[in-house]
């Protein structure tokens, strides 16, 4: 487990907001799988820094928050998107593969004459 | 608007954090018991299942804290734990709140009521748009020491038409003006200005319009603006008013505007305004007394205008030497103008109250000292277990602002009550400008919540750092407690020095204070007020335009009334004593030839009847009252002071003499008296030489009555207006007062000084005798075994006592010291309200130092005696 990365943070409202895209109303434990899945068990969720950063997305309003009922008849508090934060999603994944295709020109190998 | 979205919630977070405490649990422990499954699921004991989820959580109580931080805001957090922190200590001790409070409640009030006296006079700007750029104009003679002189309507033209620097510039004449609206007379101020009057302060009339140009040409003036006050309380606040006809002093005028309410010019109660028509071709003789107002170009400075005045004036004395020579000009700011005579004693009295201030804030410091050698344990304790310094300082500074608040709270009721008291200290007829304005305001509230922050600082300051620097070894010691004592032992006693060496301060300017007030109205006026009743006549210039009729006039009216029932003498004068009105003329004696008007020398003038000496019982000195043989076109007479008797004609047989006067009368006046001398535009000045001219043979157009009665004047008021109204039932009567009134209300500026001085300093040695009090028997009962020990070893109850006094002598001797430096250096502010009182006046000094001796001897009483009934038996065994 060592060999595992650390979430960036920053990029971590990111990875919430799209599996909640992806996978609707779902729980703190839920999310912090799924984005562990999603990196092929590449990244480590600190579940410690994805409450407060749940918390934060909430306070601005990208997420709401409700109680309800696992699939094993568990109580637990299920986070959904809101209108706002559909929109923020696009935006910041705008932003992000803009700025991981500038640094793949960058780190591209020698296109340009030098 | 995201972060600010978020701001809110986690401030709104602050509240109702059980039920989210609650919630955070549960979701804390949904998550384990999801992992726990998960693991149990993939084959893991559950035992090891559960430390898995633990260590990937991270701690469940580390994230319930990250989690927390994020959900408020934890310096708010922390400020309102340290206020409800605060609260309880405070109300663990409620004799030293209570105390603390009500010193901090005195001192703060204090400060408030001063400063809404001081931020309605002297700071709120003037009601005027561009208040800064509206100046007053007078004349001025250095040389004959005459400043802020009223104004000759020439030398008006002159500025207003050959000066550059003003956008326009307006003449006043301040009358009394009878009014005839419904058949009934009313005596009101009125005043007469120049067309440009409400331009210049920029006020457009609530009904109608102001004065056009037209306006102020002799024969098209008939027009009058009424007050908003005058038309609501005459007319019925008839919006019909515009275009209607009434009578002004007998002439009909058309009323064309009313003033928004609240409208006044500063120094006058007028409550209407006519124009004043002024020409070139009018004889300009009629000497000065006008005044002028002026609005500067917009960025003209005062220095330009000043310079530019200057010119024209100084071209019109090289003009009209024999009226102009010596004669200047100067510019004034209007608010300065307006608070001329008043800045110094308020800023005075916001000084005193400062001060005050300072010592309630040592004071509470002593306190907050006293209280914190208690509870150095606590603070030990505190950091013993890991709180900062830096966070036990701001703990103790919000305690010490909660303190600081509550006395604001109690301070600001203070003021409310004190304030009323205050303004009844001030005359209805009051000396002080702009006074009707004075309320607790938003910038009284500000300053005063300033005041409160600024007064924590100072009072917590010292007590949070001595406190927060705790040694720790020491404190938590067992029975150490008197270990970290000595330090504050010598602060508090430079608090209580320096409250004493201020309260001695203030004693001094109130001593100074109260004995030239004592001086003052201890001065012979050379009347006697008792039994005198005043009241005031305007006749209408159109029915009584003829000097003859007017004189004739005013003989029947005092005829009358001498003949009412209760009434002893009656006379009258134009200006009454002590209201700061003078007249004066310049005169030659008859025999030489004459000089010019500006190279004569000038006298006090005043026109009065027959009987007004008698009236006021000023005795004549030589020659004949003023009688029935001085008929109007009689050889004129005059009666002259002794002040002017001694000044011009020393030695000299008098009634020989013949004087020329300047002013009224053609022909040369034969002197028939000379009167005692008396004090007439205020009591501070000394009698002036006057000359008296007789109603009869030179009448003014106003005049005031003095009626002597035999009992209670007030009670002849009735009989005497019935006795005007006999004869004319149309003349309106104005300011009826008795003289004593008069008199009080003369003094009230000084009296108002002096009182409110005598009661700060009051309080301030009221608060340094509690300071004295508080280190004096602390250090008793710190020193109980010491004084049991002497006892043991066969001291008396006077060697005791002795070393009790001898402490607080100490401190106040050295507080003496300084106050008395500080005194001399700071008294001589008071240079120009004292009346026959030096700054530096021995008595008042000398009586100040034994008052506070003796009070800090009687501070030191109480301790001592406590100090004489130590018990040596229990002393030894305290420890």
């Amino acid at each position: 487990m060592g060999e595992r990365a650390d979430v960036w943070q920053g990029t971590l409202a990111l990875m919430v907001l799209k599996t909640l895209q992806a996978l609707g109303p779902l729980h703190g434990y839920g999310i912090a799988r799924r984005i562990e899945q999603t990196s092929g068990d590449l990244l480590a969720v600190n579940y410690g820094t994805l409450y407060p950063a749940l918390l934060k997305l909430e306070q601005e309003g990208y997420i709401s928050s409700e109680w309800g009922t696992s699939d094993n008849n568990r109580k637990a508090k299920y986070y959904k998107l809101t209108r706002a934060g559909r929109k923020q999603l696009e935006k910041e994944a705008r932003e992000w593969e803009q700025t991981t295709e500038i640094l793949a020109r960058f780190l591209a190998p020698g296109k340009e004459s030098a | 608007m995201r972060p600010l979205r978020a701001l809110f919630i986690r401030l709104g977070a602050i509240f109702g954090k059980e039920r989210r405490e609650r919630e955070l649990a549960a979701e804390m422990e949904t998550h384990l018991q999801m992992h726990m499954e998960d693991s149990l699921r993939a084959g893991m004991s559950a035992e090891e299942a559960r430390r898995q989820a633990l260590i990937k959580l991270g701690g469940v109580e580390q994230t319930k804290e990250n989690y927390r931080e994020r959900r408020g805001l934890p310096v708010l957090e922390n400020l309102l734990q340290d206020a409800r922190y605060g609260m309880r200590m405070l109300r663990a001790s409620p004799g030293f709140t209570a105390v603390a409070i009500l010193t901090l409640a005195l001192g703060i009030g204090a400060n408030a009521a001063i400063f809404s006296v001081v931020n309605a006079i002297l700071l709120r700007p003037l009601p005027y748009p561009e208040p800064q750029r509206l100046v007053r104009v007078w004349e001025s003679s250095p040389s004959k020491g005459y400043f802020r002189n009223v104004v000759n309507p020439l030398n008006f033209l002159d500025w207003r038409d050959h000066s550059r620097s003003f956008e326009s510039m307006a003449a006043i004449l301040d009358l009394m003006t009878n009014l005839s609206a419904n058949g009934e007379p009313v005596a009101v101020q009125g005043l007469q200005v120049s067309p440009q009057f409400f331009s210049i302060l920029r006020v457009p009339p609530l009904l109608g319009r102001t004065f056009t140009s037209e306006d102020g040409v002799a024969g098209h003036h008939q027009v009058v603006i009424l007050s908003y006050e005058l038309w609501q309380r005459q007319f019925g606040a008839n919006p019909q008013i515009i275009g209607q006809k009434m009578d002004v002093d007998a002439v009909p005028f058309t009323v064309i505007g009313v003033m928004p309410r609240g409208f006044s010019f500063p120094k006058t109660h007028s409550e209407v305004w006519t124009p004043l028509p002024l020409a070139r071709t009018e004889d300009w003789k009629g000497g000065r007394y006008l005044t002028v107002v002026a609005r500067l170009k917009p960025g003209v400075t005062l220095e330009q205008a000043r310079e530019d005045v200057l010119n024209v004036a100084n071209l019109a004395a090289e003009t009209r030497p024999d009226f102009n020579k010596g004669w200047s000009a100067e510019v004034m700011p209007m608010l300065e103008d307006a608070t001329q005579g008043v800045r110094r004693p308020l800023w005075v009295l916001l000084a005193a109250v400062g001060f005050l201030l300072l010592i309630a804030c040592a004071n509470v410091a002593n306190l907050l000292l006293m209280r914190g050698t208690g509870r150095l344990r606590e603070m030990a304790v505190r950091s013993a277990l890991g709180a900062a310094r830096s966070r036990i300082i701001q703990q103790l500074f919000v305690e010490s602002l909660l303190l600081s608040l509550a006395g604001t709270a109690a301070g600001l009721l203070f003021a409310q009550l004190g304030l009323r008291s205050l303004l009844a200290l001030i005359p209805q007829n009051a000396p002080l400008p702009r006074s009707e304005t004075i309320v607790i305001d938003e910038r009284v509230l500000l300053f005063t919540f300033l005041a409160s922050l600024f007064t924590a600082l100072i009072f917590g300051f010292v007590p949070a750092l001595r406190l927060s620097r705790v040694d720790l070894q020491s404190a938590l010691k067992q029975g150490s407690l008197r270990g970290g004592v000595g330090g504050h032992q010598t602060l508090r006693r430079c608090f209580v020095v320096a409250e004493v060496a201020l309260a001695l301060l203030l004693s001094v300017g109130a001593g100074l204070m109260l004995r030239s007030f004592s001086r003052l109205i201890s001065v012979d006026p050379g009347f006697s007020p008792e039994h005198v009743l005043t009241m005031h006549i305007w006749t209408s210039p159109a029915r009584y335009h003829d000097n003859l009729k007017r004189s004739q006039y005013f003989d029947r009216i005092l005829s009358e009334i001498r003949s009412a029932p209760g009434v002893r003498a009656a006379g009258s004068t134009h200006f009454l004593p002590l209201t700061e009105k003078i007249s004066g003329s310049c005169f030659s004696p008859a025999d030489q030839p004459a000089p010019t008007p500006a190279e004569s020398p000038s006298a006090q003038f005043l026109i009065i009847s027959s009987d007004y000496f008698r009236a006021m019982g000023t005795p004549i000195l030589k020659g004949r009252d003023f009688d029935v043989r001085d008929k109007f076109n009689s050889q004129p007479v005059a009666i002259v002071n002794h002040a002017f008797a001694e000044r011009y004609f020393p030695g000299q047989d008098i009634f020989a003499k013949q004087l020329r006067v300047c002013w009224t009368i053609e022909k040369p006046v034969a002197i028939v008296g000379v009167v005692a001398d008396a004090r007439q535009a205020q009591l501070q000045q000394v009698p002036a030489p006057t000359i008296f001219l007789s109603n009869s043979q030179a009448p003014m157009y106003f005049t005031t009555l003095v009626v002597r009665a035999t009992g209670d004047p007030r009670q002849i008021a009735r009989s005497a207006e019935a006795a005007i109204h006999r004869v004319d039932p149309d003349q309106a009567i104005s300011d009826i007062q008795t003289m004593e009134t008069v008199f009080s209300d003369s003094v009230s500026s000084p009296r108002f000084q002096a009182v409110l001085l005598l009661v700060f300093a009051g309080l301030a040695v009221a608060l340094a005798m509690i300071g004295v009090y508080g280190i004096v028997s602390y250090s008793v009962s710190q020193r109980t075994n010491e004084i049991g020990i002497r006892v043991a070893m066969g001291a008396r109850s006077s060697d005791i006592v002795r070393l009790v006094l001898r402490e607080a002598l100490a401190l106040s001797g050295i507080a003496l010291g300084l106050g008395l430096a500080g005194s001399l250096t700071l008294s001589r502010v008071l240079q120009t309200l004292l009346f026959e009182v030096t700054p530096t006046d021995p008595v008042t000094f000398a009586s100040v130092c034994c008052l506070v001796l003796v009070v800090s001897a009687l501070a030191a009483v109480w301790p001592a005696r406590r100090a004489v009934r130590v018990d040596p038996l229990v002393a030894l065994r305290y420890e």
